[in-house]
């Protein structure tokens, strides 16, 4: 039985709706097609009250509780997302153009000149006082926390290598400044020992470097003599051997590190390599090539080919009789016409010229672009030339190290077995100072990267020193002391991005990091002009 | 730098010209002389570093100017003085130019 209620009714027609309900129940059911004699009635509800509740009444007090559960009703709620709208744009950067001053605008020139009389007298007057003013004499600024003493960082070294007694001959910084890596030879032993050697490299940025292990190991055939990490690749090493091969190795491989090899042909060298340095290639600066200088007086140009190996590209050889005739010579024993080279250093002004060390102990200035060819009875694949151009006065012994001033372009230093260090002038044989540092032999010298005036030296006598020629030039600023028994200090490199860093190796097979103060750090006022000043004075 | 033949009056072109060679008398390593808008009109350096000076020191000097005047709204910037260690760098600011020298002090 449907009933419409309407709405505003419904309370009130509560009970008249049961009667219209039981109406029309009626009603309904005595329809026209109905038979008659059944006929419906409705009767009154009949009723029965509950018991139970009474009952439960008599025993006791009821508690009536209601309770009901019922889980809440989830809500869900759906939603539809759809992008009906999307726009395409294209980007594209243009080649910048060269931007060029813009062009002067119109000024007003009797403007310009009364604001520049107007302002003439304050500036001179300014600049006047600025010439007698002692008011910043003497004063200083400290950006970064000063250092005061030079002091020893890490002292790393390779067990098996110290084993078998091996010397640290070369130690080099990677191009990011936070790997050194050294090469274990012997510098004493004469013949051809079939001494298996190592080159190590300690990553010092790592956490938790140990300094007994190094984070790269590579066994090498015979003794290593000098090593170079190449200038942009942080990994690649180059090194020179005592049989006379050049191998490059790549660190970041553990598994098989050897890049390329010279290997043992003609062209290889036949005496120990004291010197590997990389070279830009000519005409794609950003490949480098290795030269190797040797005992037997050549200076070779290596490029990688593939299949790992090291060709020739170009090369040098040292004569005696193709030496310039400037200086006045020993002669030569007869029978020699080689003059084994033992040191080279490019110089940072002009990248064809370069200084070589020679056994004899005269530097020879020398240029990759000689045309000459070299007097040599060798055989090579491509023809060697003469490159050296001028010779300077020697030493008195052999050179062991040169090394060409970064801010001057004449400036080079050398250091030799007689102990001394000479510090020559491009433009004159005979040196500007020569300064005794030690009573044995002198086995490095390094100009500093960051201060004009400042070099440091390895002596034989187990210190490293440094010396500053604005402060003294007779003897050195800070001396330390490497090795307590007095073995000889190898080699030395600064680290030219983390300035603070020098790091030197000896001959008990450790290397040692120093820091340096901050004085060698950080460069004064006028430095540079102190060292023109200084190549100009002692010259004349 | 400039072409002088486009300085509209011969008058202030010497007087212009007599300053800077008294101004430049001494030892100082350049002159820069600028519009507002930092373009610089003449120097006795180098085209790349007058061009490199002009720009980083334009936003210098207004913000010296602006620190000034905010500290007190009646005063003025009049001279900017920079030291460094290698040499000084004095500005002498105007409402239309501004002159940037570069002096090399003795020690």
């Amino acid at each position: 039985m449907a009933t419409s209620a309407q709405p505003g009714q419904l309370g009130l027609a509560g009970s008249a709706g049961a009667e219209a309900l039981a109406t029309s129940g009626t009603a309904s059911t005595e329809g026209p097609e109905r038979p008659g004699p059944l006929q419906d009635e409705t009767l009154g509800v009949a009723s029965v009250p509950s018991q139970w509740r009474g009952v439960q009444g008599i025993r006791g007090e009821t508690v009536r509780a209601r309770k009901s559960c019922q889980t809440a009703s989830i809500t869900t709620a759906e939603a539809s997302v759809q992008a009906r709208k999307h726009v395409d744009a294209e980007v594209q950067t243009e080649i910048p153009e060269p931007v060029s001053l813009p062009s002067v605008p119109r000024y007003n020139g009797p403007r310009l000149a009364a604001f520049l009389r107007k302002v003439e007298a304050m500036v001179t007057r300014e600049l006047n006082k600025n010439w007698q003013s002692h008011a910043f004499d003497g004063f200083e600024v400290n950006w970064a926390e000063q250092q005061q003493t030079v002091t020893c960082l890490h002292t790393l070294s390779y067990p098996p290598a110290q084993g078998q007694g091996l010397h640290v001959t070369g130690v080099s910084w990677n191009s990011t400044g936070s790997v050194v890596a050294c090469a274990y030879g012997r510098l004493d032993d004469g013949d051809w020992s079939t001494l298996r050697s190592f080159v190590c490299a300690w990553n010092l940025d790592r956490r938790g470097l140990s300094p007994q292990q190094p984070s790269a190991v590579v066994e090498v055939p015979s003794a290593a003599m000098c090593l170079a990490f190449h200038p942009t690749r942080p990994s690649h090493v180059a090194g020179g051997l005592y049989s006379g091969e050049v191998l490059v190795w790549d660190m970041s491989r553990p598994e098989d590190p050897l890049l390329w090899r010279t290997g043992l042909t003609d062209d290889t060298h036949t005496d120990p390599v004291y010197q590997v340095v990389w070279l830009p290639e000519p005409r794609h600066s950003h490949r480098f090539q290795v030269l190797s200088v040797a005992a037997d007086g050549k200076v070779l140009l290596w490029q990688g080919v593939g299949a790992g190996r090291l060709q020739l590209s170009a090369g040098f050889a040292l004569a005696v009789q193709q030496l310039p005739r400037n200086t006045k010579l020993k002669k030569p024993s007869r029978g020699e016409t080689e003059v084994g080279a033992t040191a080279v250093s490019f110089s940072s002004f002009d990248p064809s010229l370069f200084v070589l060390g020679t056994e004899g102990g005269f530097p020879l200035k020398c240029s990759l672009m000689a045309e000459d060819a070299a007097v040599t009875r060798m055989p090579s694949s491509v023809p060697l030339r003469a490159p050296a151009q001028f010779t300077f006065a020697p030493h008195g012994g052999p050179v062991y190290s040169v090394s060409c001033s970064p801010f001057h372009r004449n400036l080079f230093l050398s250091a030799g077995t007689d102990g001394h260090v000479h510090l020559y002038s491009m433009l004159q044989a005979q040196p500007l100072t020569s300064l005794q540092l030690s009573h044995k032999y002198l086995f490095a010298v390094r100009w500093s990267p960051v201060r004009p005036l400042v070099f440091a030296a390895a002596s034989g006598e187990g210190d490293v020193q440094l010396f500053d020629l604005q402060k003294s030039s007779q003897k050195p600023a800070v001396s330390v002391r490497q090795t307590e028994d007095e073995s000889p200090v190898y080699c030395l490199e600064f680290n030219c991005q983390q300035t603070q860093l020098l790091a030197a190796g000896d001959a008990k097979g450790t290397v040692k990091v120093w820091q340096l103060s901050s004085e060698f750090t950080e460069q004064g006022a006028r430095e540079t002009e102190h060292l023109d000043q200084l190549a100009s004075e002692v010259a004349s | 730098m400039i072409n002088p033949v486009e300085w509209p009056l011969v008058g202030s072109l010497k007087a212009v010209a007599t300053l800077f060679t008294r101004m430049c008398a001494g030892r100082e390593t350049g002159f820069n002389l600028g519009a507002p808008s930092c373009i610089p009109i003449k120097s006795t350096m180098d085209n790349p570093t007058t061009t490199q000076y002009a720009n980083l020191m334009h936003n210098f000097i207004l913000k010296a100017r602006s620190t000034v005047r905010e500290i007190d709204p009646q005063n003025d910037l009049t001279f900017l003085r920079i030291r460094s260690k290698k040499n000084e760098i004095m500005v002498a600011p105007d409402k239309d130019y501004f002159l940037i020298v570069i002096q090399n002090p003795t020690e």
